[in-house]
């Protein structure tokens, strides 16, 4: 057992009172710049570079990645308490974790978000402790098409089963491709749906409409309500953690799918959010509780939190391995190995085994260490939402205000968000569907890219969706999920159909 | 509720059919590098035409939220909205001049004085406090920079 042995080594590195002080204070600083939008992982690993420079590399880089757990962890919380999302990939929890909080299960939405994070990076460090190379060789065998595919089956897992008007969840649905095209076309250079104005020129981003959507649309929401955030009260006691882990064994399905979709996803650069956005749509899809989701379900929380600390592992496997980061956090690591004169690579493992297995290890202790720290952070967290509401609501849009601009570090995207804050408004009481039109924000550029890409390969036949052994089954079952609404229809007209028949 | 029903639909259908147009501009056929510029948006703008012209239909024949009565935003309610949307939007607009620290101190200020009606030291120490925090971590701390505004480029913030 080669591998044991190496982790063992990598353990003993990993747990020496430096170097576990050392992810200590990497987990703090990253549950920090994870909550706050605008700051993320990567930003935070770059300042922290000229500091590893007095250290040794494997202390340094055991910094760097605890920083990127402590992220992992802390992006959801604001999502959960403000339906603000402080870390891109936290942005599918807030369907369901919000709501939550809003019920005044904030405390169980947190610890439940927690749980799936611990869980998710188990899955994530498993794989990458032991099976590296096969899940490498497995994703590679998924192409455009395929990828396609699975997108296709995302959709139909959120679109199909979701929203009380199916048009207009079909028109919100592609207004979000439609903005996601906005901008220069990366194929063909030319410009789109710009009409010569230079401000749309750099498209829309969907962190600036989400903080709109979401966090001013729902702000709007709740000031014509009464000035108030009504039972958003987050009290974190033993017993919510007591109801999710019962909670994480009822729905283990959901937690271990999303690890895995996480898991898988996090090997292409910038897997993260759309694999949260995926595990999501697949436990709602999987469930028998389908009218549950959006208002608080706490499988809805598993999934996509359990799929983002998932990806966010993984997304190491790349880096070391090939030298390909698959985050940005990842590659802003990346780039501090380089710096302290490390190459990536097969050769890492032969040249460097402590400083490579100290960091595996420390995938595995950082896990531990996360858990106990945010649980200790939630409630001081959650005490802030104790303020005023006056006091809160103005600090709620100084924070978007922040997180808006420092996305591109561009005005007009503060504007953006201003006027999102009013579609989100207008389309939450209209019920416009939201989460299928954001999903279509965020993954529109890459399925429009593999979809292209698809047909090129093909030279425009579109049965290449339809080729075995992966597109096939994939498109099937996105058809039939997509299509539930119409075939329970149908079966349901049969049914009374039938029970007339037998009356008459 | 149905009015503003029937005014989403109609701008809703306007983007789709300026979607429709802008594609066939940019083709949307098959051309050098596979499927032209226009090709992936056209499907999205024939979808949101499609779509557009039912959701009208409906809300015309009053389907849906259309057949709610009560006003989209209720009375009562408009003040308190106007009341929240409009500051943020001055704060952003004065974003633009005196920078985004500056503009948000004010705006906590008046917010919290004038809508919650917190005491002067309250709002005073809240108000201050904030932004320079924020303007440490982000500025300073994570080399961050926030908007500076045009008129205050001869401050060392």
């Amino acid at each position: 057992m080669d591998i044991f042995g190496h982790l063992w080594m990598g353990l003993q590195i990993a747990t020496t009172p430096f170097n576990l002080l050392v992810g200590l204070a990497g987990i703090v600083l990253g549950v920090i710049v994870g909550v706050l939008p605008g700051l993320g992982g990567a930003n935070g690993c770059a300042i922290l570079i000229p500091l590893t420079f007095v250290m040794p590399p494997t202390a340094a880089v055991i910094l760097l990645s605890s920083l990127y757990w402590g992220a992992l962890y802390g992006g959801a919380i604001t999502s959960i308490l403000f339906n603000i999302p402080g870390e891109p990939w936290a942005v599918a929890v807030i369907f369901d974790g919000y709501p939550m909080a809003k019920k005044g299960e904030g405390g169980k939405a947190l610890t439940a978000s927690f749980f799936a994070h611990f869980i998710g990076g188990l899955f994530g460090a498993v794989l990458l402790t032991f099976f590296a190379p096969i899940v490498a060789e497995f994703s590679l065998r998924f192409g455009p098409p395929e990828t396609f595919s699975v997108m296709v089956l995302t959709f139909s897992a959120l679109v199909g089963l979701g929203g009380k008007s199916p048009m207009k969840t079909l028109v919100a649905t592609c207004l979000g491709f439609a903005m996601a095209a906005v901008g220069i076309d990366i194929v063909s250079g030319q410009l789109r749906f710009t009409y010569g104005l230079t401000p749309l020129m750099g498209g829309f981003n969907f962190i600036v409409a989400v903080i709109g959507l979401f966090g001013l649309g729902e702000i709007f929401l709740t000031v014509e309500e009464g000035l108030k955030m009504e039972g958003v009260k987050a009290k974190l006691t033993f017993k919510d953690i007591g109801e999710v882990l019962g909670a994480v064994v009822k729905y283990w399905k959901t937690v271990v799918m999303g690890s895995i979709v996480g898991v898988w996803m996090g090997f292409k650069p910038g897997g993260a959010t759309p694999a949260s956005f995926m595990a999501y749509g697949f436990a709602k899809a999987g469930s028998a509780e389908k009218d549950q989701f959006g208002k608080g379900h706490i499988a809805g929380v598993f999934a996509p939190e359990a799929a983002a600390h998932g990806a966010g592992t993984s997304a190491l496997l790349p880096m070391i391995t090939l030298g390909i980061p698959g985050s940005p956090t990842a590659a802003v690591i990346l780039g501090g190995l380089m710096i302290w004169g490390l190459q990536p690579g097969p050769m890492l493992f032969k040249d460097k085994p402590d400083f490579v297995w100290g960091l595996i290890a420390s995938t595995w202790t950082g896990l531990f260490i996360g858990l106990v720290v945010v649980l200790a952070f939630a409630p001081a967290f959650a005490a802030v939402l104790r303020a005023p509401f006056a006091i809160l609501m103005p600090i709620i849009v100084f924070v978007c205000a922040m997180g808006a601009y420092a996305v591109n570090n561009r005005m007009i995207d503060v504007w953006y968000m201003i006027i999102f804050g009013i579609i989100g408004y207008a389309f939450k009481k209209l019920e416009y569907s939201m989460a299928p039109m954001l999903l279509a924000l965020v993954l529109g550029d890459m399925a429009e890219q593999t979809f292209r890409q698809s047909l090129i390969m093909s030279q425009g036949s579109l049965w290449i969706f339809l080729k075995p052994p992966i597109a096939l089954p994939l498109m099937i079952a996105g058809a039939v999920i997509g299509c539930w609404p119409l075939i329970s229809m149908v079966r349901d007209r049969m049914r009374t159909a039938k029970k007339a028949a037998a009356k008459a | 509720m149905r009015k503003a029903d029937i005014v989403t639909a109609v701008v809703l259908l306007g983007i789709g059919i300026l979607l429709d147009i802008d594609s066939l501009r940019l083709g949307v056929g098959w051309g050098m590098e596979g499927p032209q510029a226009g090709f992936w948006p056209m499907i999205m703008g024939v979808g949101m035409t499609i779509g557009g012209v039912i959701v009208l239909m409906g809300a015309i024949r009053r389907k849906g939220v259309s057949r709610k009565t009560d006003p989209f935003i209720p009375r009562e309610a408009i003040k308190p909205v106007l009341q929240c949307v409009i500051p943020a939007a001055l704060m952003v607009l004065f974003t633009e001049y005196i920078g985004l620290y500056l503009a948000a101190g004010i705006y906590l200020a008046v917010y919290m004085r004038w809508i919650g009606k917190h005491s002067w030291v309250t709002v005073l120490i809240l108000s201050i406090t904030i932004p320079a925090a924020s303007y440490y971590v982000f500025d300073k701390v994570f080399l961050i920079p926030m908007p500076q505004g045009s008129l205050m480029g001869w401050l060392p913030f």
